[in-house]
């Protein structure tokens, strides 16, 4: 058994990603597919969801988001602190951007 | 083009013709994308930016995409904007501002120089739609990055993979230069 902080952690989590990623569509379903890396079809799930099923989803031993990313290029370009910082951000930026493709597609 | 006759679509076209030209877009890219006639389009610049639009031809070259820092950027704006056309179904125009928007927020965050302007981003997709520009796979980080449909090769490797040594290093002059190229051509 998680201790009950953890699981606190966990729900936490859950119902901020939950209620950011509902504000994001809100504000602009287009641009939220691409920041949250979700097909509009889910972008619709989620914008549809009343404030009691947020809370019941939210409460779940699992985490209701993932890493976007497995690459492990962009997880050292990320980390990176030899090279220059913006440059090494700019070229992470360019492969995440164009992965948002395959997850969205 | 048609002229627009519902005052709704007006509403609209005014609106879209405000937003670019906020984001800095030159006349011609309100005249392309909007219906609304060149005296209201000339009349709102002003009323906006309380000056006159700039004259003169667009940039016309594909080749200011290819140079390192502008290829760069391109690709990012690229990227952005097809997963944009791809996940949803949006005009061309609206995917251009949002993508534009997000460029802006993206460089920003890292503190880079704004190279890429509206209109620059939207004469890119017009290459694109026309097929002289593409985007290729770079071998080493499978990032996608701006190419010349005819000069595909098999194994590319993208600028940011192998940096050109001299690359970078006069980032701000560079910026301002091809900022001053743009202006030239303006005048």
């Amino acid at each position: 058994m998680k201790s009950t902080r953890l699981l606190d952690e966990i729900r936490e989590t859950n119902l901020s990603y939950l209620l950011l990623a509902q504000q994001l569509i809100r504000e602009d379903r287009a641009e939220a597919t691409f920041r949250l890396g979700i097909s509009e079809e889910v972008a619709d799930l989620i914008d549809q969801l009343t404030t009691a099923q947020v809370l019941r989803i939210a409460s779940s031993n699992m985490l209701m988001c993932r890493f976007r990313f497995d690459d492990e290029v962009v997880w050292n370009l990320l980390t990176s602190h030899t090279k220059d910082r913006s440059v090494s951000g700019m070229h992470a930026a360019i492969i995440m951007s164009g992965k948002a493709i395959n997850t969205t597609a | 083009m048609a002229k627009v006759k519902s005052i709704i679509d007006e509403a609209a076209q005014i609106q879209l013709a405000t937003e670019l030209i906020r984001l800095d877009a030159r006349l011609q890219v309100l005249e392309s994308e909007t219906q609304l006639s060149r005296e209201r389009l000339l009349k709102l610049y002003k009323e906006l930016k309380h000056k006159s639009p700039p004259k003169g031809m667009l940039p016309f070259s594909t080749d200011w995409f290819m140079t390192w820092q502008p290829n760069i950027h391109s690709s990012l704006f690229v990227n952005i904007y097809q997963t944009l056309i791809k996940s949803t179904d949006i005009e061309d125009i609206e995917a251009i501002i949002k993508a534009y928007r997000m460029y802006l927020e993206q460089i920003a965050q890292l503190g880079l120089p704004e190279v890429l302007s509206l209109t620059r981003a939207w004469r890119l997709v017009k290459f694109f739609d026309a097929g002289m520009l593409t985007t290729t796979e770079c071998k080493d980080c499978e990032g996608r990055f701006v190419v010349h449909t005819y000069e595909l090769v098999k194994d590319y490797v993208c600028g940011l993979c192998h940096m050109p040594s001299r690359a970078g290093k006069t980032r701000q002059s560079a910026a301002d230069r091809f900022f001053n190229e743009e202006a030239s051509v303006e005048a």
